[in-house]
């Protein structure tokens, strides 16, 4: 961690450092279903266990919904991001989320969500559930699947667009001496960057309460725990905490476009010092391995002007 | 670049192969160039009164009867507009661009089409999207879309692509069919389907079903929203009104592999 705090901010300090991301690649797709309820439960269900793509194969979240003027077959929808190290990496990842939680889901349809010459085979695994009776319907330039279900049909698109300039890993840290207050002031700052296009913040209710650092004492473990950012180890190892500070959440960014990930930075940092110190929070940070390892790197500073 | 209007002088005494008019190479030349160009033993202006345009790379062909044929042949890119009648092969081949045909066509209009819009404001003959006899596949891409009704065996051997018709279509459409949709407001005439493998076939009503397509029952198909869509953007205000939520899925042709449908929308 470098950096040292320099601004204040309705009683906010904010440290002079950067947060530092990492090129991904990323997708997008769009599910629709017979009501909001059901293509959000589909698109809740698909995007689970996406937290990290180191342990979950995939960082996965809901972008927004999408009215159903604005969706391939006129009903309401949620557009859901899909990221990964690869395009390679990403593609069994939708084959095993799409299939098992989008195809299943009563009335769900599938579609494409990125304007991307690179283009997945997003219908490669699921088209073949059809085990034969699947139908290929091509409009325009689109094709599309219909492959027979219990209730009907499931649609999918063949393929979406894939982007390789997707950025992962741009985050916020939120230190404070009000454990309650850092949680809600962290929700105001997921709520502001949910309104951003083109970016999702994975984690449980886009919020870690466990940052990690790399490696670890024991074999194996790639990662473990910030010891230097835990409060109940701050008289036992090197930390970057403050004495008044009992606990910090971080928000991590993933989006499509490093433009994204910059913009979701400014309003969740925005969020964060219109709350101010009256619930306790007393810094915001951000997370680096010194700049040698990111191609992003998003300085706080620049969001203060 | 701007745009070309061709006006036949005389109607034509035997039939006329109008294959080579294309609004590509032709717009790019000046109304007396284009004059002088060669046609059959003399040039295009002893056949055509040529005048330019404002529309850019659009060539209006007026005055063309049934015994043009081959109008719209190989089209790319452009817009070809015809103010008449098209005899036989009109739009075959197409590969992009638009041919608005504001009278009646001949047979095998869009025969081998592969991408493009066709539109045609009155009726058009046999074979629609079809193919020639020693071609593999008919229609292979695109959208046709036909105002008044068309003949028999529209879509033969069709592949991919959409065929819109605002009246019905003659006996046996989508014989041989292997992909491709075609919509028929006002409905299929007698036996529809033979030997469809399949592709999609829409309508109000079948004359004549045959027996070997299966009753599979109503349905509503998310598709159904899709293909309404899509036709409402390309077509604009020729679109047909979207379809219903459901409709009555017949599976066949049964004497093949039987994976086309006929849906009925009445």
């Amino acid at each position: 961690m470098t950096g040292s705090q320099k601004m204040k901010i309705n009683g906010v300090a904010i440290d002079d450092t950067f947060a530092e991301a990492f090129g991904m690649s990323g997708t997008a797709l769009i599910i629709t279903a017979d009501t909001l309820k059901w293509a959000m439960i589909a698109a809740t269900t698909m995007t689970g266990f996406g937290t990290s793509v180191i342990g979950c194969g995939a960082e996965c979240g809901i972008d927004c919904e999408v009215s159903a003027s604005e969706t391939p077959d006129g009903r309401p929808g949620v557009r859901v991001l899909v990221f990964g190290f690869s395009p390679d990496a990403i593609l069994p990842q939708l084959k095993n989320r799409v299939g098992q939680c989008v195809l299943t889901s009563p009335g769900s349809a599938c579609y494409n969500g990125l304007d991307s010459p690179q283009r997945l085979a997003l219908s490669a695994g699921p088209r073949f559930f059809g085990d034969g009776w699947q139908i290929s319907k091509r409009f325009g330039g689109r094709r599309f699947w219909r492959v027979p279900v219990m209730d009907g049909e499931f649609t999918i698109e063949d393929t979406c667009g894939v982007t390789t300039e997707a950025v992962g890993g741009g985050n916020l840290l939120i230190l404070g001496r009000d454990r309650v207050g850092l949680l809600e002031t962290a929700e105001a700052a997921v709520a502001a960057i949910a309104r951003v296009p083109d970016v999702i913040t994975p984690f449980p209710g886009g919020i870690v309460r466990s940052g990690s650092k790399v490696g670890s004492k024991y074999k194996g473990a790639i990662a473990s725990t910030n010891n230097a950012f835990c409060p109940t180890l701050k008289g036992t190892t090197k930390t970057e905490l403050d004495a008044d500070t009992i606990a910090v959440l971080e928000i991590v960014i993933d989006g499509l476009t490093s433009k994204a990930v910059s913009d979701a930075m400014r309003v969740g940092l925005k969020a964060i010092t219109d709350i101010g110190a009256d619930k306790g929070v007393t810094r915001v940070s951000a997370g680096n391995y010194g700049g040698k390892l990111g191609q992003h790197h998003y300085h706080l500073k620049d969001y203060v002007a | 670049m701007s745009g070309l209007r061709l006006r036949l002088k005389s109607a034509p005494a035997g039939r006329l192969d109008l294959s080579c008019l294309q609004p590509d190479p032709l717009t790019a030349r000046t109304a007396d160039e284009v004059a002088r160009l060669p046609f059959e033993d003399g040039t295009l202006g002893d056949l055509f009164e040529i005048t330019a345009i404002a529309d850019a790379n659009t060539l209006i062909l007026a005055g063309p009867t049934s015994a043009c044929d081959g109008i719209g042949d190989g089209l790319a890119s452009g817009t070809l507009v015809v103010e008449g009648d098209v005899g036989q092969y009109a739009g075959r081949f197409m590969k992009g661009g638009r041919l608005d045909i504001r009278g009646s066509a001949g047979d095998y209009l869009g025969a081998g089409m592969k991408r493009g819009l066709l539109t045609v404001a009155g009726s058009a003959g046999n074979f629609v999207g079809g193919l020639l006899p020693g071609e593999k596949f008919g229609m292979a891409g695109g959208v046709i879309r036909v105002g008044g009704d068309i003949g028999d065996r529209a879509g033969d051997r069709m592949r991919r692509g959409t065929i819109v018709v605002k009246g019905k279509t003659g006996a046996a459409a989508g014989s041989r069919m292997a992909g491709g949709t075609i919509w028929a407001e006002g409905g299929f005439g007698p036996g529809a389907g033979p030997l469809m493998r399949r592709g999609t076939l829409i309508g109000p009503k079948a004359e004549q079903m045959l027996a070997t397509f299966s009753d599979c029952g109503e349905h509503d198909m998310v598709f159904l929203r899709l293909i309404s869509r899509f036709v409402a953007a390309e077509l604009g205000s020729l679109a047909p009104p979207p379809l219903p939520v459901k409709v009555r899925r017949y599976a066949g042709d049964m004497a093949t592999i039987g994976k086309g449908e006929l849906l009925l929308t009445g």
